[in-house]
Order: C-alpha cells, then sequence, then structure tokens
C-alpha cells in the first residue's frame, strides 16, 4: 500500500525533489530555531533569486544537451559594463540597464553560434569564453569596482515587495517565461527534441542549430539579467559578480531533475534544486559550522541528497 | 530431459502480464526457433532465460537446478542481441576478450600479441573477414554480426545460444553465413535459441518451432510440420492477408522528383526519376550507398555534385527543414537513432509534427493536441497503453507506425522508406505495404529502399539497383524477377538497363 502510493508520487517527476526540499526545510527548523524567523527567509530568497536565474539559464541549456560555464562571467561582465555606462557615461540608468541586457544577450548568441557553427562541445568552448569575458572585465576595471551607482534601480536589488525582495520576484517572474516557454510552446518542444535525440530532430526538418542559438542568447540575457540586479543590489559593479555562479546552478538541475545529458526535465525541477542548496547553505550558517567546514559539509549533503532520489527512483519505479 | 526448461513461466509488470503460464524445452544440439508478433512477449521471455529478469510465477531449470536459487546457471546462457552491440573503436581481439578476465594473466595487464593470436582461432572457426588488429568500425556489418556471435561462445560455460534477429540487417547472401555459423555450434553440442520475423529462414534453420502471441505459448511444433500459412495464423490468431502483389495502379504520372548526376558521401553519379503515384524500389547490398543517396536528398548529408528539381523547380539540397515544409520526408531505417526521441511521451513525439494544427499564436492547445495524437494513434493502430508512455518501452513494429503516422500528418509529397519493415512482424507489415499503396494512388512519390527482395518485387512498381555507390541497373517489375537483377545486385555485367 504504501509502496503503491510512494510509486504514484515518484510517477510525478517532480515529487522527488519537492519531498527532499521539504524534509530538509522540516530538518532545519527542527535544527534552528531561527531558521523559519521572516528575517532569515528573506536572506534565503535573496540568495536564491540571484542563483536562481542562472539556475533558469542553466536548465535549459541542459535541456538542450548543453552547457554554459560562462554564464557567471557574462553576468559580471555585463553589471562592469553597466555601472562604465551609467557612472563615467552617465547614461540613463534604465536604458544602461535596457543595453546591458541586449549586450548579454549578444554574449550567449556568440557562444552559441560558435558551438552551432563549429561544431565545438559548449563545455570546452563555454570554459573559453569564461576565459574571454572574465579577462575583458578585469582588463577594462583591473580589479577595482566602479561605485557611485544612481540609486534610481538600487530598489530592484534591495526593495521589497510584499515582504519578499524584489530580485526574487524577478525571478519568478522569468521562472514562469522559462517554464511557458520549454513547456508549452513549440520551440520548447524542439528544444526537448534536440536534447533527447538530435539526429532525429534534423530528420523531422527541426531547425536544430536556430533552436540551440536561441536558448543560448537567452541565457545569456539572464546572466546579464541577474549580474545587473546584483550591481543594483550593491550599488557598485563589482568585478567579482558571478564567480559562485558556475558550479551550484549546475548541480541545483541535475537535483531537479534535469540530467547534463538533456532531454527531461524542467526548470521548475531546477529551481526546486537551487533551493535545496540555498536552504542547506543557509543551516549550515546558523548552526555556527566552522568557515572551513562548510563547503566540505554543504558538498557532502548535496551528494546524499541526490543519492537518495536516485535510489527512490529506482526503488519504487519499475518500468 | 532438455537441458533448459522453462517451467510455468509468469511475468507481470505493472498493469501488463508479459507472460502467461509459458513452458517450454530447450535441448543441445536443436536450433529451437522463438516466433511470434511484436510484443508477444518474445523478448520478455528471452530476459528471463538470460536471467536479466526473474519470473513472477514458474522457475527455470538449468541442467535441473532451479536457475532462481542458483543464478550462476544463467552464466551458461549466452545471448546475442539484435542491434550491433560492439566497441567500435577497439580492434577485433579486444572485442572478443573483453573484459579480458577469462586466461589472459588475470586480465590485469595484457599483451596484444596473446590476444591477437587467440584471437584468430575464433576468427578462423567463425570465417570472420578481418584482422584480430582490425578497428571493429571499420569492418563490415555482417563481420560485426559475426563478431557478436563468436564474442558469446567465447564464453566456455556456453550451452546455449540466444540469437535475437540476428540477420535483421543483412542481405539474403550474409544471412548465409551466419548460419553457418550456427550450424557449427549446433554440432558441437550447444542449443540454439533463434529469434527472427522471417519465415524462410525459420524454416532453413530450425528443428523446433515455438508460436507466442499475446504472452501465452500457443504451440510448439518440429520445423518439419508447419508450413508459411499455418505459421502465420498461429502467430496472429487469424488469417492474414498476404496479397502477392500490392504496386500502387495506375502509376504513370508525371515526374514529381528528378536526379540528375547527384554524387555525394560513398556515392556518385546517380541520376533517376520518381514519378507521381509510384513505388520505386531501390536495391543492392548492405553498404551499396543507398541511404547515403537518399539522406544526401532529403538534406540530412552535404551533397558534392549534381543536380534536383522538385515539380519542375530547382530544388537546393542541404537542408531538412525546407525538405519537410515542401513536401519531402525520409524515414530512416534507423528507427532508434534517427526516428524516436527516446524519454518522451508518444504524445509529444508524434506531436512534433503537429504543431500546426495544434498551436494557435505560438502555444500550444493541450487538448488539441491529445485529440489530434489521439487520431493518429487510432487511425495507424499504435499499441500503447497511454499517450504519456515512453516511446522507448513500445515494440518496434508500434514505433514504426507512429514514425509513418507523424510523417504522414506533414501532407508529403515526396516519402522515402529506408527498410520500413526492419525487425517488423508479418501482420504489420501487410499494413505498411497497404499504407504504402494508398499513399501512392492519392498521388505520393515513394522511394522504397529495401534489402528483402520480396519486399521490393511486392510493393514496387520499378526497381533499380546499386553497386557500389552507383547505379548498376534499372527494372520496371515485369522484368525483375530471375538473374539480371540479381546480378545487378552483385556489380555483374550483364544487369540489363531494361528501361
Amino acid at each position: 500500500m504504501l509502496r503503491k502510493a510512494m510509486g504514484f508520487m515518484v510517477s510525478n517527476p517532480l515529487s522527488g525533489v519537492v519531498g527532499v526540499l521539504a524534509v530538509i526545510v522540516v530538518v532545519a527548523s527542527l535544527l534552528s530555531e531561527n531558521f523559519l524567523n521572516s528575517y532569515n527567509l528573506v536572506i534565503i530568497a535573496r540568495s536564491l533569486a540571484f542563483i536562481g536565474i542562472i539556475t533558469i539559464a542553466q536548465s535549459m541549456l541542459m535541456i538542450l544537451g548543453e552547457l554554459d560555464l560562462s554564464l557567471g562571467a557574462i553576468g559580471g561582465f555585463c553589471g562592469v559594463i553597466g555601472g562604465i555606462l551609467m557612472v563615467k557615461l552617465g547614461l540613463n540608468p534604465w536604458l544602461a540597464f535596457a543595453l546591458c541586457l541586449a549586450i548579454g544577450a549578444l554574449f550567449g548568441l556568440v557562444n552559441g553560434l560558435l558551438v552551432t557553427l563549429l561544431r565545438l562541445p559548449s563545455l570546452v568552448l563555454t570554459i573559453g569564453m569564461a576565459g574571454v569575458y572574465g579577462g575583458l572585465n578585469l582588463v577594462i576595471t583591473k580589479g577595482v569596482a566602479i561605485t557611485g551607482i544612481p540609486a534610481d534601480i538600487g530598489f530592484l536589488g534591495s526593495g521589497k515587495w510584499l515582504g519578499l525582495p524584489v530580485p526574487f520576484w524577478i525571478m519568478l517572474l522569468f521562472l514562469v517565461v522559462g517554464c511557458f516557454l520549454t513547456l508549452k510552446t513549440p520551440f520548447g518542444r524542439y528544444m526537448y527534441a534536440v536534447g533527447s535525440n538530435l539526429p532525429a530532430a534534423k530528420m523531422l526538418g527541426i531547425r536544430t542549430d536556430r533552436v540551440r542559438v536561441g536558448v543560448f542568447a537567452f541565457a545569456g540575457f539572464l546572466a546579464a539579467l541577474a549580474g545587473m540586479l546584483m550591481v543594483a543590489r550593491l550599488g557598485s559593479a563589482q568585478p567579482s559578480i558571478g564567480d559562485s555562479w558556475v558550479l551550484a546552478p549546475i548541480a541545483a538541475a541535475v537535483i531537479g531533475g534535469v540530467p547534463t545529458t538533456g532531454g527531461i526535465g524542467t526548470p521548475l525541477g531546477a529551481i526546486f534544486g537551487a533551493a535545496i542548496i540555498g536552504v542547506i547553505e543557509n543551516i549550515i550558517v546558523l548552526l555556527g559550522v566552522s568557515p572551513y567546514w562548510q563547503s566540505m559539509v554543504s558538498g557532502a549533503i548535496v551528494v546524499i541528497a541526490i543519492s537518495l532520489d536516485s535510489i527512490s527512483r529506482r526503488y519504487f519505479k519499475r518500468d | 530431459m532438455a537441458y533448459l526448461t522453462v517451467d510455468h513461466v509468469s511475468k507481470t509488470f505493472p498493469g501488463v502480464k508479459a507472460l502467461d503460464d509459458i513452458a517450454l524445452e530447450i535441448e543441445m544440439g536443436k536450433v529451437h526457433t522463438l516466433a511470434g508478433e511484436n510484443g508477444a512477449g518474445k523478448s520478455t521471455l528471452v530476459k528471463i532465460l538470460t536471467g536479466t529478469e526473474r519470473p513472477s510465477r514458474g522457475r527455470v531449470m538449468i541442467d535441473g537446478q532451479d536457475a532462481t536459487h542458483h543464478p550462476h546457471l544463467h552464466k551458461t546462457v549466452a545471448y546475442v542481441p539484435q542491434e550491433i552491440n560492439l566497441f567500435g573503436n577497439l580492434t577485433v581481439a579486444e572485442n572478443l576478450f573483453m573484459p579480458f578476465s577469462r586466461s589472459h594473466r588475470g586480465g590485469l595487464i595484457f599483451r596484444r600479441r596473446d590476444i591477437e593470436r587467440d584471437a584468430k582461432t575464433w576468427i578462423e572457426r567463425f570465417k570472420i573477414a578481418a584482422k584480430p588488429g582490425d578497428k571493429v568500425r571499420d569492418i563490415s556489418i555482417s563481420d560485426q554480426q559475426l563478431l557478436q556471435i563468436a564474442r558469446a561462445c567465447t564464453n566456455e560455460s556456453m550451452k546455449i545460444l540466444i540469437l535475437d534477429e540476428p540477420t535483421s540487417s543483412l542481405t539474403e547472401t550474409e544471412v548465409e553465413r551466419v548460419f553457418r555459423v550456427v550450424r557449427d555450434v549446433v554440432a558441437s553440442g550447444c542449443g540454439v535459441v533463434f529469434i527472427s520475423h522471417k519465415f524462410d529462414e525459420m524454416f532453413a534453420i530450425s528443428d523446433t518451432i515455438s508460436v507466442l502471441r499475446n504472452g501465452r505459448k500457443i504451440d510448439t511444433q518440429p520445423a518439419s510440420r508447419l508450413d508459411d500459412r499455418q505459421l502465420v495464423s498461429l502467430m496472429s490468431g487469424q488469417e492474414v492477408r498476404t496479397d502477392a502483389r500490392l504496386q500502387p495502379e495506375g502509376s504513370g504520372g508525371e515526374p514529381i522528383l528528378a536526379v540528375d548526376g547527384l554524387g555525394g558521401r560513398g556515392f556518385e553519379d546517380v541520376s533517376f526519376e520518381l514519378r507521381r503515384g509510384e513505388i520505386l524500389g531501390f536495391a543492392g547490398l548492405v553498404g551499396a550507398g543507398r541511404s547515403e543517396v537518399m539522406q544526401t536528398l532529403f538534406g540530412f548529408l552535404p551533397a558534392r555534385s549534381g543536380s534536383v528539381t522538385l515539380e519542375g523547380r530547382t530544388w537546393r539540397l542541404g537542408d531538412t527543414h525546407r525538405a519537410v515544409k515542401n513536401g519531402m520526408f525520409y524515414l530512416s531505417e534507423e528507427r532508434k537513432y534517427h526516428g524516436i526521441f527516446p524519454g518522451q511521451s508518444v504524445r509529444r513525439n508524434i506531436g512534433m509534427s503537429l504543431f500546426r494544427g495544434t498551436s494557435r499564436g505560438g502555444v500550444i492547445d493541450a487538448r488539441r493536441e491529445r485529440d489530434q495524437v489521439g487520431a493518429i494513434v487510432r487511425d495507424y493502430d499504435i499499441k500503447t497503453p497511454t499517450l504519456n508512455k515512453n516511446i522507448a518501452f513500445l515494440s518496434g513494429g508500434n514505433q514504426q507506425k507512429a514514425i509513418i503516422g507523424r510523417a504522414m500528418a506533414c501532407d508529403p509529397r515526396v516519402l522515402i522508406f529506408d527498410e520500413p519493415t526492419k525487425g517488423i512482424d508479418l501482420r504489420t507489415k501487410m499494413e505498411i505495404y497497404r499504407l504504402m499503396k494508398a499513399l501512392a494512388e492519392r498521388g505520393v512519390g515513394i522511394i522504397l529502399v529495401s534489402s528483402e527482395m520480396d519486399e521490393l518485387k511486392r510493393c514496387a512498381n520499378r526497381i533499380i539497383t546499386m553497386y557500389e555507390g552507383r547505379i548498376s541497373g534499372e527494372f520496371p517489375i515485369e522484368a525483375a524477377s530471375g538473374n539480371a537483377l540479381i546480378a545487378a545486385i552483385h556489380g555483374h555485367e550483364g544487369g540489363g538497363h531494361a528501361a
């Protein structure tokens, strides 16, 4: 009976990751009374907002069977470009913001064109491009932050609406956009087709290169968005923005049911994966784990979480 | 007593009874054929024999002992899968002895010279036309098939050899090579379980034939006591109409596709015309370049030279999107690699070509999609428990019907079938033949690439033969019997350009 009920739950691809998240939240609230405190929840929501936007981008690429390891570098570089446009050139901050999103999309487009036209593996190409974008960032800034970002856009990074940070709402908005695109449009179906079987997609007359380039560009746009929101929040364009946005979103997507091999999963699942990582990192800080141990402990918990998910799938789902 | 006894085995999967009270005996020194339509339970039975699946009820007795309690007994059952399952970048010798645990110094370090010397005896015994040091991807498909069998036989404890459609990608002359090896294995005292959809092969090689249908064993008979007609009705449970001739009527329409001097990967100077409403057959050996010609025509492979006109207009090659949009469709022989989207539901697989009718303003209407996919599933008699079933779990015949149904939804005017009935049972085959005929009679131009002479003679209005990348003859169907056609397939002079 229990087995049957569990089997039904596992047949919904999201229930595993939601279940793990629920367990972790319950355990976290038992371990620390500060966990469910509204101040703490806002902290979690804010960090989830930035990692979440990159996770949406990365999970859509992973559905295609691609990866972009330069998203963090694109975010950081676009933030710096935004700082220069606003502070050094005195451009209208809204115009600068929009320009930076376009530039991010352009960087993503370049990645996509290189991957499709030259038939390069995206993993290797984007490691290289991360060096290029990150390097340009350092050449321009010499490692020094650009301060004095106009206060007009400050609320985008540090404002609140209905008690939650504005970046979190923006992340939710683009989660809806990403899910709509992948699940409700022909373009989204083509993404799954490409990720599941590229030659078969070509044989059906799907323009596979356009689909791939399109998603790369969208991912670059989202990376720039995360970068600019971070600039708005900090009030300065730090060259180091985006440095920590590379591996966590990939882990989040895998935890959330999007394998690196592509073809299955959704951005929504990936966001739940990001939430799991976010909660784990938060509770470790709350419990006062020594900073030296933090990354080891959170890494180990991530490994345990994905193992539990995979084992329960194998045990309950026999098709 | 038989070496292996299947003792009233049943196997249930959630929602499906795959095997129902099967009883069989496999004897040493005999070839026992399992016959049945797609989805009859042959694969599940094989998995139980090899120990991959455990019976839900009943037991498998091997050498007088219950194999459920002695799993090591399953090691005496060697299995050769239908698909080529070799390491293409490794050598023939390495593939034979992978994972090197048998002899060869415990497998820790191996000396190339040692394994290549040992490989020689196997290569000679199985008459494989390759050297031990050749890379497997460079040897022919039939040699790869023989190598797979040889590899299974390197298992010293082997008593039973299971061959799952070992001939499905081979031409008739190559099949005989495999059969010689099978007879050799039987002569050495082992038992062979043989699975095929081709009747002539079953009768040529079997001692005993067991027929499965819907998970039950219908009958076991000595092969000599059965004929085609009886076997068909046992397998399908009804009379199957096997029309001798399924050529479309009135095939003298105007040319729809004209190919002039086409050259590309592995072929050159290919010229022919396809007329509206005809089925044009392409015959040849495996590797003659037929699939490459078709894939180049479709835009999947790059063309090197030549020109093509579609419905009187010059046709630019090299773009599958434009081909599909203009009504040209290619259905690949490689269902798994070029056809289905594994991991995706039947609904998403078929829905992939329906967006013109199922989406409004760029958004897919879920209900329209369900209705239209449902209609295709009904029309083409695709057997699936629900539309949300992962297509990878459907039988090959049902996958093929799904792919054809999906292509039909695009209103094709030129349709290229590449080995459309590979690994498909007779009843479904006949359905596909009748479907092709009906399409042609509606004015579609159809190209049929096939390695089965019987299929070509039954369906095609004309047959073009290819040999080593060139067209070697063209025959109207009335002239397609006899030696000239066979000669043209094998590249001998005298292949008549009758048309």
